[in-house]
């Protein structure tokens, strides 16, 4: 199947629109509340939490023995949870850096939860296969009210945004002065965590625990290249999420042996280095753009002041002198020079150059201005 | 015990000892994640590796891999340092990229290639003997055994020639850069150790635990010392019972041998964490409630000596006037009474003579701001603490 064919299915399959439009929801919620967490400086929180919720998984399995998956989210949640709490607690109580934590949690809860996996495949039990798949993602087995699940979490968590929006700016951009407005830090707090978890805990499904944290990091960190305003910024991770979804899918469709999960991921990171690149405002091309512009300004105003000092010497300010006194000059070309001419500030005769009254006016302003700024 | 399993014990203890040397610096230098991202980002590395050697115990795919980790470090730096994104962004960028190439380039090879990502991932420590190493027809030892053991030799011989150089970097950057001592070397160095001993391990524990065995044994050491040697003893003690715990809590269980380690070494944090006597959570929730009484024993003391007058020093006002609970003022005045510093005549409360010197050089204190001298000064006067 060749991408053509893809986009032809994409309405009519079952399979195909089921799987796209969950991964598209996905990445839409995820890049919504990725935003949050890499604003918050708790980026790494996602890898932490996504790998927490395996025991729960198995958890959910052992107690229940039944492999329907809102049973088994509702596991992954719960330990999703205590892991993040854990984390907090260390930090909070213990010396030990967050970092730190955060490694400990991940692999301590990830290790029991392979602990738990193993067991569980020893047990005469037919309806245990395909819970590995929680590991790696397995986008394929979604079905339609996995689907409404997510769309139905997604609203929540739109409303629940729109709603308090405004105390989780608050919170997020100063939490002292928030506090001091009376509202209950703690449980917005909670509220924002306990999303960032939930948005977690459905990925697992489609792209498994360990690559979960691209998800929610990537969307955002492509999205705050192109704004500083909260709203946008969400907005834009909602869609470079969604989009990232659908490409995903549409790629791994279309070539044999590629799995959805990471796939996403490497379409969410091709936004990010093409957000890096190209943002006007922070990207790296336009921000070396601009260093260049500025230092070649700052050459022409070197020249401009260097021809300044000769004229100074003479008598008749447009007293002509040749090129070649210039040519020893750093950063002077014929290119420079014709820039100073189209400014009005030189004129040229043949080999020889002289200042106008305007170039001198703006050299000897410029002259003062340094020495001003010196001072 | 037979042998395999005396040789599967031996493996998994080589390699917590390995991973809970360069864990030890990793924590203090608060770079513990770093090893969660070489963990994942090596998958490329041995992938490709892995098709040129065709062997997963091969020196050449160790160092391969080794260097990708090293490449995830320069880049996670390289993206730090053009201010787009902050570290852990940058962190959390990198290595799932790396990983999802790794991934997709086993997927599209999978006809080919004997290497399966749950394999590298997890680990199996339970095949390590059966893979054996024989020099000239004469069966040496496991593989595995021989992988880790060079990776550990190298390891400590690196820590003894370069302790004090490690101890000055990590404890303080800046006097080391001005002894001479270049930073940036003694970082990679640090780094292409994590990244070695990564790869050497995750054949035997899996990458992923790999991160458990660097980390959880240096935290729970960390919460019980504050010296680097005993830190260091104590980190590799952690790591070793708890792999030759999990290794039989895997053969009780029959489950993954590198799941019950890391299972052990949860079970020993989480014992450290809440009792490590100074630092554990039930002390430091102790001292808290102990520092409240007191803070509030001063409060009330200085009250007293505050107000001669009658009213103000009886026992009832003290709920209205300071405001506590009936419970807390209760145990204040207790406190205080026991450490005679409080004497209570019908109902009036009047400082002691103690209880007026403690007060008076509490106050000498508070006005010079040197509060953290009244910590000392309460061993002098205390006979009960709160």
């Amino acid at each position: 199947m060749n991408l053509q064919e893809y986009f032809s299915l994409v309405f009519s399959d079952y399979t195909l629109r089921t799987i796209t439009l969950g991964t598209a929801i996905l990445g839409a919620v995820t890049g919504m509340l990725g935003s949050f967490a890499v604003l918050r400086k708790q980026s790494l929180l996602g890898d932490a939490i996504s790998h927490a919720a395996l025991p729960g998984i198995a958890l959910a399995f052992l107690i229940t023995g039944a492999k329907d998956s809102n049973t088994l989210l509702i596991g992954a949640l719960v330990s999703g949870l205590l892991g993040t709490f854990w984390i907090r607690g260390i930090i909070s109580k213990t010396h030990l850096k967050s970092d730190t934590a955060l490694g400990l949690i991940l692999s301590l809860f990830f290790g029991f939860g392979m602990l738990l996996l193993t067991f569980i495949q020893k047990q005469p039990n037919a309806n245990q296969a395909g819970l590995d798949k929680y590991l790696f993602g397995q986008a394929a087995t979604l079905v339609e009210s996995d689907v409404w699940l997510m769309a139905i979490i997604t609203g929540i968590c739109v409303l629940v945004m729109l709603l308090f929006w405004k105390e989780f700016k608050l919170l997020l951009f100063d939490a002292d002065y928030t506090k001091t407005l009376g509202f209950n830090t703690k449980i917005i707090d909670i509220l924002i965590t306990t999303f960032i978890v939930l948005a977690i805990v459905l990925g697992l499904q489609t792209v498994g625990v360990v690559l979960m944290s691209a998800m929610l990091l990537a969307p955002a960190a492509a999205a705050r290249q192109w704004t500083n305003s909260l709203s946008t910024m969400v907005f834009l991770a909602a869609i470079f999420g969604a989009f990232s979804g659908v490409f995903g899918t549409a790629i791994s469709a279309s070539q044999d042996n590629l799995s959805t999960g990471p796939v996403i991921v490497l379409v969410a990171s091709v936004f990010v280095i093409f957000s890096f690149v190209f943002s006007p405002s922070r990207g790296l091309l336009f921000r070396q753009i601009r260093f260049i512009s500025n230092r070649r300004d700052l050459e022409l105003q070197k020249t401009l002041s260097f021809m300044y000092h000769i004229a100074e010497t003479h008598d008749d300010i447009s007293h002509p002198h040749t090129i070649k006194i210039l040519n020893n000059f750093q950063g002077f070309t014929r290119k420079t020079l014709q820039k100073l001419v189209d400014k009005n500030y030189v004129t040229l005769d043949g080999t020889m150059w002289s200042l106008t009254e305007e170039g001198f006016e703006t050299a000897a302003n410029l002259y003062n201005q340094n020495i001003k700024t010196h001072e | 015990m037979n042998s395999a399993q005396f040789e599967i014990q031996v493996i998994a203890s080589l390699v917590a000892i390995a991973c809970a040397i360069p864990g030890t610096f990793l924590v203090l230098r608060k770079m513990a994640m770093i090893s969660d991202a070489i963990s994942h980002s090596i998958l490329p590395g041995i992938v490709v590796g892995f098709f040129i050697t065709q062997d997963l115990n091969s020196p050449w795919l160790i160092l391969l891999a080794a260097f990708t980790g090293v490449i995830t470090v320069a880049l996670v730096e390289r993206i730090q340092k053009t201010g787009l994104v902050k570290e852990d962004t940058a962190i959390g960028l990198v290595f799932p990229a790396l990983f999802s190439i790794g991934v997709i380039m086993i997927a599209k090879n999978a006809n080919d290639v004997h290497l399966d990502v749950d394999a590298v991932l997890l680990g199996e420590l339970a095949f390590a003997p059966f893979d054996r190493l024989s020099v000239g027809g004469t069966d040496i030892g496991p593989k595995s055994l021989w992988v880790i053991g060079t990776i550990l030799t190298i390891t400590i011989g690196l820590l003894i020639a370069f302790f004090k150089e490690l101890k000055v970097s990590t404890f303080d950057p800046g006097l080391s850069a001005s002894l001479g001592f270049s930073p940036l070397i003694i970082h990679y160095g640090l780094m292409t150790v994590s990244s070695v001993t990564t790869v050497g391990a995750f054949d035997a524990v899996g990458a992923i635990l790999v991160v458990a065995l660097m980390i959880a044994p240096a935290a729970c050491a960390y919460l019980l010392t504050t010296d680097l040697k005993k830190m260091l003893g104590l980190a590799v003690f952690f790591g070793v019972f708890s792999a030759i715990s999990g290794y039989w809590v895997a053969h009780w269980l029959d489950a993954s041998i590198a799941g019950s380690i890391t299972t052990m070494l949860g079970v020993v944090f989480l014992l450290i964490y809440l009792f490590a006597p100074s630092k554990g959570l039930i002390a430091v929730m102790y001292r808290d409630k102990q520092q409240r009484i007191e803070v509030s024993l001063l409060t009330f003391l200085l009250h007293l000596k505050n107000h001669s007058e009658e009213r103000e020093r009886h026992v009832n006002h003290l709920n209205e006037h300071i405001n506590w609970q009936k419970v807390k003022s209760e145990t204040v005045l207790d406190l205080a009474l026991k450490n005679n510093m409080i004497v209570i005549k019908k109902k009036i409360v009047s400082l002691t003579e103690k209880g007026d010197e403690f007060t008076s050089q509490a106050i000498d204190y508070i006005i010079t701001n040197e509060d953290a001298q009244i910590e000392d000064m309460k061993d002098d006067f205390f006979l009960f603490r709160g």
